[in-house]
């Protein structure tokens, strides 16, 4: 059972702004290589940080409504997310280090 | 995991158009419509549209999966799509022939293509399949009274009667082509320029003509590629060999600041210039599916052995090829082959050359898998498709005891000359976890087994006649390096050990 979020245009905004914790979301693509190769280390983080902030999925080409919204000019895009804020944003593949970085910065934010 | 697809929905169908907002932008790359603002969504969304189906009108594609459509039915391998029309680029090869029997018999509407440069090749050599095998129309005829299934074959040349090929996909609208339609040989493609030439004009341009004609008349087909693991080489860092592409969480580090390599394709080290018209293959495809958006799973297969599936072994026309030739005979097979007649198997150098295998059946299994889990639109993914990795030497010592204890063949293992620019001595560590963890690959014969079958198969009084009218054949004469002579001798090996230390897995 995967613990990434499937994030749409429909839910998007109840399942990142509607949650009492923060939320990292990737904006991704099927075309994107670098993209499928963030899956498996999405799935480990959102175990690790199960209960501390939300992690989400999704696909700019199904849901272009978000991605029009949020300006997405390249995938996959990081960005967290915090009482209808944005926190960070960070263009390209990232390592583990990194989207650590961005998750603690963003469970620190409040 | 055989339901490993059941929950693929239609983005991934080739039985779908998708239609409405359908662009074709790369990473990076900014779409005017974000300067806009927001978007209507009526306008915005994929939609898809079902070709088998149609009465069902516009929907989400990401609304129905395949275990719910009536049009995915499940089988041992996952959901099949009913009656799918896969094309076999290359049907009369090794491979080609065993998987346009097997998927045949799951109820898949097989068509196919070769121009029978295989036999060509070989015969040019001046060898033979030293198993039997039928002309075209006879295998096609036996297919249909042995196992009931209907083929539909076209001789066509991919390369030089691309105007066939093109009228063949129109026609039949694939909704998977399975490429084997290459030269598969390291040592043919260094024999001379000529055939270096060859084999990249043919392997790279042959492919790069099946893109087009993707591109243009199946784009929402997936293309099934057969690359090799020997693309990767064996760097002597012992870095792991990744599935085509880097993990996010590996990364660059220089000068204080460190990068995600996530995505990038890894480092190749191609060792022929066979070898090298596969890396090149990987970059046009991966290219086509940037372009494009086609689907792609590039498969990089480790060295193929073996001869039995159900449907080959049903009938000795069904059969299908096996060389042992230096130059198409793969190095268990040419082992069992050496130990059936008495010859010495030949170890190049040290013998300690590590590679990944995978036997036929467990090679079909995955191809099946492969095909009903069709990749999403503009999707290029990289497996490496074995079950296992030994040492040579490892490989040579388990048919010796396998042929002296269960055949009572007498077998001695000799070390020849390396007649290739290779390292004898290096660390493997491939990585191979794809297949099993998303695709439910579950390797059903053992290496044993399938050394056992050979066995069983070559010790036959015809074949083994065939074997000894070719032996001269066996012996390397192809050196990387441009000499012509046949390799010496190095060492032979009298006793032979039966607990081997050089298992690597």
């Amino acid at each position: 059972m995967s613990q990434v979020v499937r994030l749409t245009d429909r839910n998007f905004d109840q399942e990142v702004f509607q949650g009492k914790i923060p939320a990292l979301v990737e904006f991704s693509a099927s075309w994107c290589v670098p993209s499928q190769q963030q899956k498996p280390l999405l799935e480990e983080l959102a175990k690790e940080y199960r209960g501390r902030l939300n992690i989400g999925e999704l696909n700019v080409d199904q849901n272009p409504r978000v991605a029009a919204e949020y300006k997405i000019m390249g995938c996959p895009t990081f960005i967290t997310f915090h009482s209808g804020k944005i926190l960070q944003r960070r263009i390209g593949a990232q390592s583990k280090k990194q989207l650590i970085e961005s998750i603690q910065s963003a469970i620190n934010s409040h | 995991m055989e339901n490993h697809n059941a929950e693929c929905t239609c983005w991934n169908c080739p039985a779908i158009d998708l239609t409405g907002k359908v662009d074709f932008r790369s990473c990076g790359q900014s779409r005017e419509v974000f300067s806009q603002g927001s978007i209507d969504d009526s306008e915005a969304h994929i939609v898809a549209e079902c070709k088998r189906r149609p009465k069902l009108g516009l929907f989400d594609p990401m609304s129905v999966t395949f275990a719910e459509c009536p049009e995915w039915k499940l089988t041992p391998y996952g959901y099949l799509l009913k009656d799918m029309r896969v094309m076999i680029l290359g049907i009369d090869g090794y491979l080609g022939w065993t998987l346009a029997l097997w998927l045949g018999s799951l109820g898949v509407k097989v068509t196919g293509v070769d121009n029978f440069s295989r036999r060509d090749w070989v015969k040019e050599r001046g060898a033979r399949t030293v198993v039997p095998i039928s002309r075209m129309t006879e295998r096609l005829h036996a297919t249909k009274e042995v196992l009931g299934i209907d083929i539909e074959f076209r001789e066509t040349d991919i390369l030089n009667q691309r105007n066939l090929l093109r009228e063949f996909i129109e026609e039949i609208k694939p909704e998977a082509i399975v490429h084997y339609g290459e030269c598969p040989s390291p040592a043919y493609s260094m024999i001379d320029l000529d055939h270096a030439t060859f084999v990249q004009r043919n392997n790279v341009l042959g492919t790069l003509g099946v893109l087009f004609m993707m591109r243009d008349l199946a784009p929402e087909s997936s293309l099934i590629k057969l690359g090799t693991m020997g693309e990767y080489g064996t760097p002597l860092t012992g870095r792991p060999l990744f599935e085509g592409m880097f993990p996010a969480d590996a990364v660059l580090h220089w000068e204080d600041q460190e990068w995600s390599l996530g995505g990038e394709l890894t480092p190749r080290d191609p060792g022929s210039f066979y070898h090298v018209s596969k890396v090149q293959d990987t970059y046009n495809i991966y290219e086509a599916c940037k372009y494009w958006w086609l689907r792609s799973y590039d498969v990089m297969q480790g060295v193929i052995y073996g001869v039995h599936t159900p449907q080959v072994a049903a009938d000795p026309r069904l059969r299908t090829r096996l060389d042992i030739d230096e130059w198409f005979g793969t190095v268990i097979n040419r082992f069992v082959t050496q130990a059936v007649i008495g010859f010495p198997l030949t170890l190049y150098g040290a013998g300690e050359q590590i590679r990944g295998f995978i036997g036929l059946e467990d090679a079909m299994q995955c191809m099946t898998r492969l095909i009903v889990h069709p990749p999403e639109p503009g999707q290029y993914d990289v497996v490496n498709q074995m079950s296992g990795f030994y040492s040579v030497r490892y490989l040579a010592e388990t048919v010796a005891r396998i042929a002296s204890r269960e055949f009572n063949l007498p077998v001695i293992i000799q070390r020849v000359e390396n007649p290739r620019v290779e390292s004898d001595i290096h660390p493997f560590k491939p990585i191979y976890n794809k297949l099993p963890a998303r695709f439910g690959f579950k390797p059903k014969v053992t290496l044993e087994d399938e050394i056992y079958r050979t066995l069983e198969l070559l010790t036959q009084p015809h074949v083994k006649e065939r074997i000894e009218e070719k032996k001269h054949l066996i012996l390397p004469r192809t050196w990387w390096s441009g000499l012509k002579k046949q390799v010496e001798t190095l060492e032979v090996i009298e006793e032979i050990k039966y607990e081997p230390s050089s298992k690597t897995h």
